[in-house]
């Protein structure tokens, strides 16, 4: 009987579940053309009793994640399917999935790495004049990432009191956009609208901004 | 002495070592949700007043159902649409301050980056999102 507490904390205790990993991380590359990445991630019961996971929840909206079947036999396998839609995402992203398993006390984490080519930074989106200020050029700065073989084609505005002009550097990788109203004495705005010769397929458009106001 | 005094005394003798440990150690416990980084709490946003323009960070349906008065929404998704709009409200006395549905989710951290990566200045997040403000008094 001295032994009682031990056996109890024994019979508490879940039997943990024995589901292997192929991996639990996924790394992926986009292109700026690709909209979304679907990432496998699969498993094998590999102990003596029956799995059975309870549910899967995502880190984001922009991810989905499902199973065919939520019981696994002993050794067999299955996968979870991921689904991130990047959705005006770029740059580094980082996504988990949590996996809750009966009987687990905590949800297995996997994670999902994508680097979202952004093929054109900017900085910044937009330029303010106050009603009254001197209508002095303002400068929106253009680079194009290293690696990405894209050329900024041209600027245009939208409103003819709002001129842009585009200047290219000498090593074709970063552009000035000099943008000038031709007073400030009202309220305007006007959209610029700057187009690229990349992807090939579908060249990218970005927009930058001005107002006066 | 009795057995009740003798506890009474090493509950007296332990409280008071645990009470000052907790004010002064310096690993003491937090007695509040940490914030990450970017975010404030409620109580210091609205502290701000007026000079404050709030952004919804949820889907569009969750605005339509409730928002913070006066917030706008943007998302990473509408950027081109929504961000111009952001803009014809915003101006450079206000502090930015961005929510999502709760601490769990990571619009609003996304959306506050996006922001100050187009050159907007001084971006919070609110600390706990929505659910922070439905339980604000």
């Amino acid at each position: 009987m001295r032994n009682f507490p031990l056996l109890l904390l024994l019979l508490a205790t879940p039997a943990l579940a024995d589901l292997e990993w192929e991996t639990r991380e996924q790394t992926f590359h986009a292109k700026a053309s690709e909209k979304q990445v679907v990432a496998k991630y699969r498993f094998t019961n590999s102990g003596a009793q029956p799995v059975k996971i309870e549910n899967v929840k995502t880190s984001c909206g922009c991810t989905t994640a499902g199973l065919k079947k939520t019981e696994y036999s002993p050794g067999e396998s299955g996968e979870i399917e991921a689904r991130f839609d990047f959705g005006g995402r770029t740059g580094k992203q980082e996504k988990g999935i949590a996996v809750s398993i009966a009987g687990e006390p905590l949800p297995t984490i996997l994670r999902l790495v994508v680097d979202i080519e952004e093929p054109l930074k900017m900085q910044p989106q937009f330029v303010i004049w106050k009603i009254g200020d001197k209508p002095k050029a303002q400068i929106i700065r253009l680079t194009v990432a290293d690696d990405v073989p894209a050329k900024v084609l041209s600027v245009e505005s939208d409103n003819p009191m709002i001129k842009a002009e585009l200047t290219p550097s000498e090593n074709g990788k970063s552009y000035e956009v000099q943008i000038t109203p031709s007073d400030t004495v009202r309220p305007a705005s006007a959209t610029l609208i700057i187009r690229t010769d990349y992807p090939a397929d579908n060249p990218e458009v970005r927009y930058a901004y001005a107002r006066i106001r | 002495m009795s057995a009740v005094r003798q506890a009474a005394l090493i509950l007296v003798a332990a409280v008071i070592p645990a009470l000052l440990t907790g004010a002064f150690h310096h690993n003491r416990p937090a007695w509040s949700e940490p914030v990450a980084p970017g975010e404030e709490r409620l109580e210091t946003i609205l502290g701000w007043g007026s000079a404050v323009l709030w952004v919804d960070a949820r889907s569009e349906k969750e605005y339509a159902e409730d928002h913070v008065p006066n917030a706008i929404r943007l998302s990473l998704e509408d950027w081109d649409i929504l961000f111009p709009h952001f803009l014809d409200s915003w101006d450079q006395k206000k502090k930015v301050v961005v929510y999502c549905s709760s601490t769990s989710c990571q619009l609003s951290h996304e959306v506050a980056e996006r922001l100050e990566q187009s050159g907007i200045p001084s971006v919070y997040v609110l600390h706990g999102g929505w659910e922070a403000w439905k339980t604000r008094k």
